[in-house]
């Protein structure tokens, strides 16, 4: 009989230092660090980002509003307070490590392009067009020299 | 609140005593910590208790100084232990009750939640006698605050759905609910 | 006031007023007008109606096509221009309500101020007086042979020179040209409201 091989699926864990994304109220969208567990639905987050207009403020968050994120903070103490979460988020560059995974991205151009002008609107669907055609051009050579 | 609302409950600082006369010119002050919504009920729920502790009711007596009680420390998570005497429908009980919160208010909260959800019981029929902090975590007596206090805690969520926002009636595909 | 006539009635005599009391009163009393406490005071324009914006136009002949704002003339109408060569859009004077401004500005600095003056004078766009008043013939004839309409050479002239400026500032820069030919509409799932312009 072959061996069956059973992996455990590898869940996010609510814990001190998880960063969760905050998906309702005020802070919505922003990434805060779990400093302390409060009890099995809620949580006391921090999040002194290094950018003004992405901090959160040290408070009880209800775990019904976050998400849980791949980034951790190791060895965050219990309970610290937000100058050495503060230190230690800088340390271990979390804003950089956000800002290049792919939600954040995904999120940014969502926003970039939500606050596009008329014009540039405009500038896209012919920048789009211009470069699907070179596409289909380069296809279609690649077919006609398939077919021969 | 947990949900990020501004507390129901305030906790204040009421201070009374028997109306001066020539018998007795500097009547003794009686002092309580009274959580209610507002400075009329905490008032009134000062001469409520005042009745049936002495002979002093609000005919009789005046309040010499109301004042609001601030947490300390509001951004700290804290156990609280918190003692009740509460009227059911059959008879009088005593209570102990612990609850993890951030401020003495949200804790007294909490217990008027739990309690109006396990013994249907109502404001008026719940006294509270103390409500204490329990800074030592090995005089926990409750185990469902106990399991919050273990070393490294961590859980998982398991299986979550998504949010409601661009849901339509029917789905084409079930929904992933690992996150 | 004259004392009348002494008029003879039979074998007495009377004195007849010049002007008599009137029989008749009004039933109702003298009806005050009303006060009219609004002024006239000039349109507030927009302040995203800056000249040279590039606006959206949203009623009339000539809705969804982007044009120039090359002035705005008072009671809340703008004198615009196409450019007539890129979009058919004439020098014209609409409704600034029914407009939407862009964030995108052409430069009009070039634009000949006197022409702008000349055409934004009150009696520009007002319609001549046809010179021959319908006959019943030619009411008859309409249907033989439709009368050309003749777009009087000033105007013509007046609409190159305006628009020569803003054509060349236009060919400066990549796809505008283009951007005001095309017409705006609204996709599926547009929401207005919340678009940026």
């Amino acid at each position: 009989m072959a061996d069956i091989d059973v992996k455990v699926s590898s869940w996010k864990l609510v814990e001190v230092g998880r960063l969760v994304l905050i998906r309702s109220g005020p802070f919505e969208g922003k990434l805060a660090a779990i400093v302390e567990i409060v009890d099995h639905r809620r949580v006391l987050v921090d999040g002194p980002s290094t950018e003004e207009q992405k901090i959160v403020p040290r408070h009880v968050l209800p775990l019904a509003h976050a998400t849980l994120t791949h980034f951790t903070i190791p060895q965050l103490p219990r309970a610290a307070g937000t100058g050495p979460v503060k230190k230690l988020w800088a340390k271990n560059e979390i804003d950089g490590k956000w800002a290049k995974s792919s939600f954040a991205q995904r999120s940014e151009r969502s926003d970039r392009r939500k606050n596009l002008s008329d014009f540039e609107r405009f500038k896209v669907l012919r920048l789009r067009k211009q470069a699907r055609y070179e596409v289909q051009k380069s296809h279609a050579k690649a077919r006609a020299a398939n077919k021969s | 609140m947990a949900d990020g609302f501004p507390g129901r409950l305030t906790e204040y600082q009421v201070i009374g005593r028997h109306l001066p006369n020539e018998a007795n010119p500097t009547p003794k002050l009686y002092r309580m910590r009274i959580f209610a919504p507002n400075t009329v009920v905490a008032k009134s729920r000062f001469w409520y208790f005042m009745a049936q502790l002495r002979k002093l009711k609000k005919a009789n007596g005046e309040i010499v100084s109301l004042n609001v009680i601030e947490e300390k420390r509001p951004l700290k998570v804290k156990n609280f232990g918190v003692w009740i005497r509460y009227d059911s429908r059959s008879g009088t009980h005593n209570m102990y009750k612990e609850f993890r919160e951030m401020s003495r208010t949200d804790a007294v909260e909490a217990l008027y939640q739990d309690m109006a959800a396990r013994h249907r019981s109502r404001f008026g029929s719940i006294h509270i006698l103390k409500v204490v902090e329990i800074e030592n975590n090995d005089s926990i007596r409750r185990p469902y605050i106990k399991q919050l206090l273990q070393k490294d805690l961590k859980f998982p969520l398991p299986h979550r759905a998504g949010g409601k926002v661009g849901k339509k009636v029917f789905a084409y595909s079930r929904p992933s609910t690992f996150a | 006031m004259s004392d009348g006539q002494t008029k003879q009635f039979g074998k007495s005599q009377r004195v007849v007023p010049a002007d008599k009391a009137q029989k008749w009163y009004p039933v109702d009393d003298q009806s005050q007008p009303k006060k009219v406490r609004k002024t006239l005071r000039p349109a507030k324009v927009r302040e995203t109606l800056v000249p040279g914006t590039i606006l959206i136009l949203l009623a009339g002949r000539f809705r969804g096509k982007r044009v120039i704002l090359l002035k705005s003339l008072d009671q809340g109408v703008l004198l615009v221009t196409g450019p007539f060569k890129i979009n058919g859009v004439p020098l014209r004077r609409v409704n600034a309500r029914y407009v939407i401004a862009t964030s995108k500005r052409v430069d009009i600095s070039g634009v000949d101020a006197k022409a702008v003056e000349k055409i934004s004078a009150p009696g520009y766009f007002t319609k001549d007086k046809k010179a021959e008043k319908k006959t019943e013939e030619a009411f008859f004839k309409q249907g033989e042979k439709a009368e050309k309409k003749v777009v009087a050479s000033a105007r013509a002239s007046d609409q190159k020179a305006v628009d020569q400026a803003i054509l060349a500032s236009i060919k400066k820069e990549d796809f505008l040209g283009s951007y005001l030919a095309t017409t705006f509409s609204l996709r599926n799932g547009d929401k207005p409201h919340e678009m940026k312009w």
